[in-house]
């Protein structure tokens, strides 16, 4: 999981309840060694610093070490460390399938980070319209969606979609358009890439529109009665109060869905497995399929390599104000 | 007026069926009898029910290994995340020393790192390491996935906890161990609870790595478990909604759980099941 928080989470008081003033057994006070004390930050820290360092540092390392190497089923097993230098990246670069995947998983995370965040911003707004009975109605109809784990909602998918027996094809018979019957939804890489958008912005939205709306019933409500004194119409009311109060959170999370969507590999595998004909085969299928399934073990990482430096360049703007800002703590 | 605000009830209410309707739908086909799912009969509400997709989901080889795998892998990583995540989570917001904003970045970039990209170091790595095809694997994976997420959401929590409560008990006489324990764990419980759902929530749905690792088939975790139910068993789709159903079941008593914290835990950051 990756996740960002930007402010500090504030637990709420719980009635404010005032720390239990008596004295301990044996409660003399032990006034610890300096050195420990000194030393206490440091060894709090050492374990996740040595997981970090070795189970994602070293790995980030590696990947990149690897990048340059000949690594097959043969050096793999030999133990052989050939070194190719640019190889690996020359040849994957000058294959005109790697531009076609790498353009359809920038435009499909593009697409599945509009759809979803600008649907999440919409269902926001909406919750604070709608009366409370339905405001719980639709948050725990979102919660179902939430909640349901990638594989389950996948599979679920799946039957809804179903070419023979999915409710979808027969509720579209059912209201007359009888060109559905037997319909296939993954005979195009188009149309598959369409049906797991779909579901991926179906599982995203929750997440969203949860946030946006905590950040929308954040605003004060004082700066609607002023832009309802001054008259301004609903556009003009988002425009001037809700847009600029939610600018921060509005970036942050769509930042974050980038970081999400552009790796996805679950729904993606489990549907067709990058298929048909390569149809639905992102950066992270390729990767899969170069390093697992044909043991291409240095193409492979060239591939995670190139997959990162084009995450990193879509987010970079993002990422800079983001370290500097947290850099200040 | 009242138009506008009936409008938006409904436009909600539509909304609202779209998100449930899947859940409804897995429930209900996996309620349904086989003959009733290979039926051209439109039945949007189930004409007929049966268990007999529960028991066969249940007892279908595979399914309890898987579950258990998973629960296993799950549950070792999380705990691991949390108690070390914690103590680093302690160091970061109680204490002031040399090297911090280092360390608050170190966690931040390794949060937002995408694990996925590291597939064949990883690989290689439990290879050498000779733990291919060996749960502990998936565990050490996924304890260092939710760790950088623990740590920094702790944080938060513990930020969030007056620094004058554990002030106020070692005046009273408590050590700095025993103020942390009587005063500040107790207040943190939720948040540790909430921090636990969504680590968990990430390692049960994690799927590339169980995928590529864990090739022999009593080493399953659910979701390749589940992906592989359709081909292993042809298209049995009221056993796969019913295997989904209990694969969703856990999350969803965890979600119910810890829902009132989640919203303050979006609040707080970002968090993604």
């Amino acid at each position: 999981m990756t996740a960002v928080n930007t402010t500090d989470s504030a637990v709420p008081a719980r009635g404010s309840s005032p720390a239990p003033r008596r004295a301990v057994k044996g409660g003399a006070r032990r006034r610890q060694g300096s050195a420990l004390d000194r030393a206490l930050p440091y060894l709090l820290l050492a374990p996740a610093v040595i997981a970090i360092l070795w189970l994602i540092g070293w790995p980030v390392l590696s990947v990149v070490i690897t990048s340059f190497r000949k690594l097959n089923l043969k050096e793999l097993t030999r133990g052989e460390v050939v070194w190719t230098g640019l190889d690996n990246y020359t040849l994957i670069l000058s294959e005109p399938t790697f531009w076609t995947i790498a353009l359809r998983t920038v435009l499909f995370t593009a697409a599945v980070v509009f759809v979803s965040v600008g649907a999440g911003l919409a269902i926001a707004l909406l919750m604070r319209q709608v009366s409370p009975v339905v405001r719980v109605v639709l948050q725990v109809a979102m919660l179902l969606a939430w909640a349901m784990p990638l594989l389950a909602a996948t599979t679920v998918y799946q039957w809804i979609f179903d070419q023979q027996y999915g409710i979808l094809n027969k509720t579209l018979v059912k209201i007359g358009l009888s060109g559905f019957e037997g319909y296939s939804w993954f005979t195009s890489g188009v149309s598959t890439m369409s049906v797991i958008g779909l579901l991926i912005v179906w599982q995203a939205i929750p997440f969203l529109a949860f946030s946006l709306y905590a950040g929308v019933i954040g605003i004060p409500r004082d700066q609607y009665e002023a832009a309802g004194i001054d008259g301004a119409s609903a556009w003009q009311t988002f425009r001037a109060v809700t847009w600029p109060e939610l600018r921060p959170l509005l970036l942050m999370v769509t930042f974050l869905s980038l970081l999400w969507d552009f790796k996805v590999f679950t729904q993606i595998w489990a549907f067709k497995k990058g298929g048909p004909d390569g149809g639905s085969t992102t950066l992270p299928v390729l990767q899969y399929l170069e390093g697992l399934a044909k043991s291409h073990f240095g193409v492979a990482a060239a591939v995670s390599v190139l997959m990162v430096a084009l995450l990193a360049l879509l987010t970079f703007q993002y990422l800079r104000r983001l370290i500097r800002q947290e850099g200040d703590l | 007026m009242i138009a506008k605000k009936v409008t938006a009830n409904v436009v909600a209410v539509v909304i609202a069926i779209f998100f449930a309707f899947p859940t409804y739908w897995m429930l209900t086909s996996a309620l349904k009898p086989r003959s009733g799912l290979i039926s051209t009969d439109y039945d949007l509400i189930p004409l007929s029910i049966t268990g007999t997709n529960f028991s066969t989901a249940w007892t279908k080889p595979g399914f309890l290994t898987a579950l258990g795998n998973s629960l296993l892998v799950s549950l070792t990583a999380v705990l691991a995340a949390i108690v070390v995540g914690l103590l680093a989570a302690l160091a970061l917001s109680r204490l002031r020393f040399r090297g911090r904003k280092g360390f608050v970045l170190m966690m931040l970039i390794a949060q937002m790192a995408p694990f996925e990209a590291l597939l064949i170091p990883v690989f290689l790595m439990m290879r050498d390491l000779d733990l291919l095809d060996r749960l502990p694997s998936l565990s050490l994976i996924y304890f260092a996935v939710t760790l950088p997420f623990c740590a920094w959401t702790l944080r938060g929590f513990v930020n969030g906890i007056p620094m004058e409560l554990e002030e106020a008990a070692m005046v009273d006489g408590c050590s700095r161990w025993q103020a942390f324990r009587r005063v500040t764990l107790p207040l943190l419980g939720p948040g540790l609870v909430a921090t636990s759902v969504f680590a968990f929530v990430t390692a049960w749905n994690e799927f590339l790595f169980a995928l590529s690792l864990m090739k022999d088939q009593t080493k399953e975790t659910l979701p390749v478990w589940l992906s592989g139910f359709q081909t292993n068993f042809g298209t049995d789709w009221g056993g796969a909604m019913a295997a989904s159903a209990l694969f969703t079941l856990p999350v969803l008593v965890f979600f119910l759980i810890v829902q009132r914290k989640m919203v303050s835990g979006v609040t707080a950051g970002a968090v993604k099941g």
